[in-house]
């Protein structure tokens, strides 16, 4: 009988462990190149974040390098926001109006497999609106940006990536499930990017919110970055730099563990049942 | 003027039976509430936080309110183009008799709702959750503003779906147009702060006289007062239906010369 405290930790390995990594790198490869082949649909998914930003920079009375700086990275994070939610969940939508759904749940690879690697794409391409961020900043107000812990800073955004890559999970099983589930994204957008603290600071909002905040990874992955970037910044809820960027990591993995535990089951269940895309 | 009147009520029908038979009315009313609101939210608690002293929050609050039409109704509207050519229905509207101005202004219809839902929402949320005090409001020059906004808004959405006909898709400049109002029309901060080539672009969306209309409403003027911003508004709207209406005609009748249908 295995001890309960044991339980979790050793389910989060045993699922890492089952994952293909072929599949996922293929999945990612594919999506990458439909990406790169039709690269414009970056635009409705970073347009909102990104206009976002630019207001919020233009509404302060004073913009000198750590108020950009804070504006760039939350600015960049709902960039990377944005473009999971919509091209994460759509992807899937996309196979159903395709008829590739059908063929992919037969498929023996995972399915589980293959939305990881289309997540971990759309997430990555998502850092482009930091890009654009940084260039409009750049030219418009002409004010010199440094990064206190460049290495931190990457490392840090790449653990930020794939926190935001599992909630595309979460959001790419719900379009499985339902052909209602591009509404959810639609009325998902703007809580998502006011509650993760990204570019208005957590403890500007109602308490009784807070809960919700900490519950998102990303929240820990922004507070976690702008450590890294901004000297002698002191994070929301306390546990410093790494211990932000830990706690956005078991959060990230609790997501991919409720992701790939609801996709076995709807997989399974189509299957039995043959609805497939009319699930 | 008949047959399209027709084409336009069977278009708007047929359009919102679509929608709810694909999503469920509360789920819609649901997402319209959500949206407004968050975006309300957002740049509220950020008025409240850059102190600006330009930029109160009932500032803020109230160019949030008039721009809730823009989000629901000028989105929407543009995007109808590229949606049907996206389902592959573009091809089966050109071959029918019926003009493409007419079904797509009738597919607007519901879209025209949405937005004026959206703003009364917004105008709930102005009062009784921000707290923003309208008792000195004229109520009656707010109404007229907000159906006026969505009117004109359609014929800037119905202009930029036109052009979206010719392009591969309308989702990308239907996105770009809708939002780029909260950063060009006044909406969280004066567009004094802008460069004055673009300010030039703030004068073309009627978004602009909105919400500086509003602003009067909110504090007390009458219809007369406003009269300015809401005759250029009237303007704007009639001259973006002009051009979308010349736009989907040259377009549907090379589409029909060339039988390019939905691949041009």
């Amino acid at each position: 009988m295995m001890n309960p405290r044991w339980r979790t930790p050793t389910c989060i390995l045993q699922a890492v462990n089952e994952v293909n990594i072929k599949a996922v790198t293929a999945s990612f490869r594919k999506q990458a190149i439909e990406f790169l082949a039709d690269p414009q649909w970056i635009i409705p998914s970073i347009v909102a974040p990104f206009i976002f930003t630019v207001v919020v920079l233009m509404m302060y009375p004073d913009r000198s390098g750590t108020v950009l700086l804070q504006a760039i990275l939350g600015g960049g994070v709902l960039g990377m926001w944005g473009n999971t939610l919509f091209a994460s969940g759509y992807s899937l939508s996309y196979d159903r109006v395709n008829g590739t759904l059908e063929p992919l749940l037969l498929s023996p690879t995972n399915m589980f497999d293959v939305i990881v690697g289309r997540s971990i794409w759309n997430t990555f391409i998502g850092i482009v609106n930091m890009v654009f961020i940084y260039i409009f900043a750049a030219l418009a107000f002409n004010t010199e940006m440094t990064i206190a812990d460049p290495l931190a800073f990457v490392l840090i955004m790449l653990v930020t990536l794939f926190s935001l890559s599992c909630v595309g999970l979460i959001f790419s099983v719900t379009f499985v499930f339902s052909r209602k589930s591009y509404i959810l994204t639609g009325m998902f957008e703007y809580p998502l990017y006011v509650l993760s603290g990204a570019v208005i600071p957590i403890t500007l909002l109602p308490e009784w919110t807070n809960p919700i905040s900490m519950m998102l990874p990303p929240t820990w992955g922004v507070e976690a970055l702008r450590a890294s970037a901004i000297e002698g910044y002191s994070t929301v809820f306390g546990f410093g730099m790494w211990g932000n960027t830990l706690i956005c990591i078991l959060v990230s993995l609790v997501y991919a563990l409720i992701a790939r535990a609801v996709m076995s089951r709807i997989v399974r269940e189509v299957q039995k049942t043959g609805s497939f895309a009319g699930y | 003027m008949g047959r399209n009147l027709q084409a336009m009520t069977s278009s708007a029908v047929m359009y919102a039976r679509n929608k709810f038979s694909l999503i469920p009315v509360w789920l819609w009313v649901l997402q319209i509430v959500i949206t407004s609101f968050f975006t309300m939210f957002f740049f509220a608690v950020m008025a409240d936080y850059v102190n600006n002293p330009d930029l109160t929050v009932r500032y803020v609050v109230i160019g949030n309110m008039v721009q809730s039409i823009a989000a629901t109704t000028l989105f929407s509207v543009a995007d109808i183009p590229g949606t049907e050519k996206h389902t592959g229905m573009l091809s089966s509207l050109v071959q029918s008799p019926a003009s493409l101005f007419s079904i797509f202004m009738g597919m607007s219809m519901l879209n025209i709702l949405s937005g004026l839902i959206s703003a009364t929402l917004s105008l709930c949320y102005a009062q009784f959750i921000f707290g923003i005090d309208l008792s000195a409001a004229n109520f009656l020059s707010i109404a007229v503003i907000f159906l006026i906004t969505t009117l004109s808004l359609t014929g800037l959405g119905m202009a930029v779906g036109s052009v979206g006909l010719r392009l591969r898709t309308s989702t990308i400049i239907a996105n770009i147009v809708s939002y780029i109002g909260l950063l060009i029309c006044g909406v969280n901060f004066p567009i004094s702060y802008l460069p004055e080539w673009v300010q030039f672009f703030s004068y073309l969306n009627p978004l602009t006289y909105a919400v500086n209309a509003t602003r009067g409403a909110a504090d007390g003027m009458g219809i007369a007062e406003i009269s300015g911003d809401l005759t250029v508004m009237v303007v704007l709207g009639a001259a973006y239906l002009l051009i979308s209406f010349i736009l989907f005609s040259v377009f549907e009748k090379r589409m029909r010369d060339l039988g390019l249908y939905d691949s041009f």
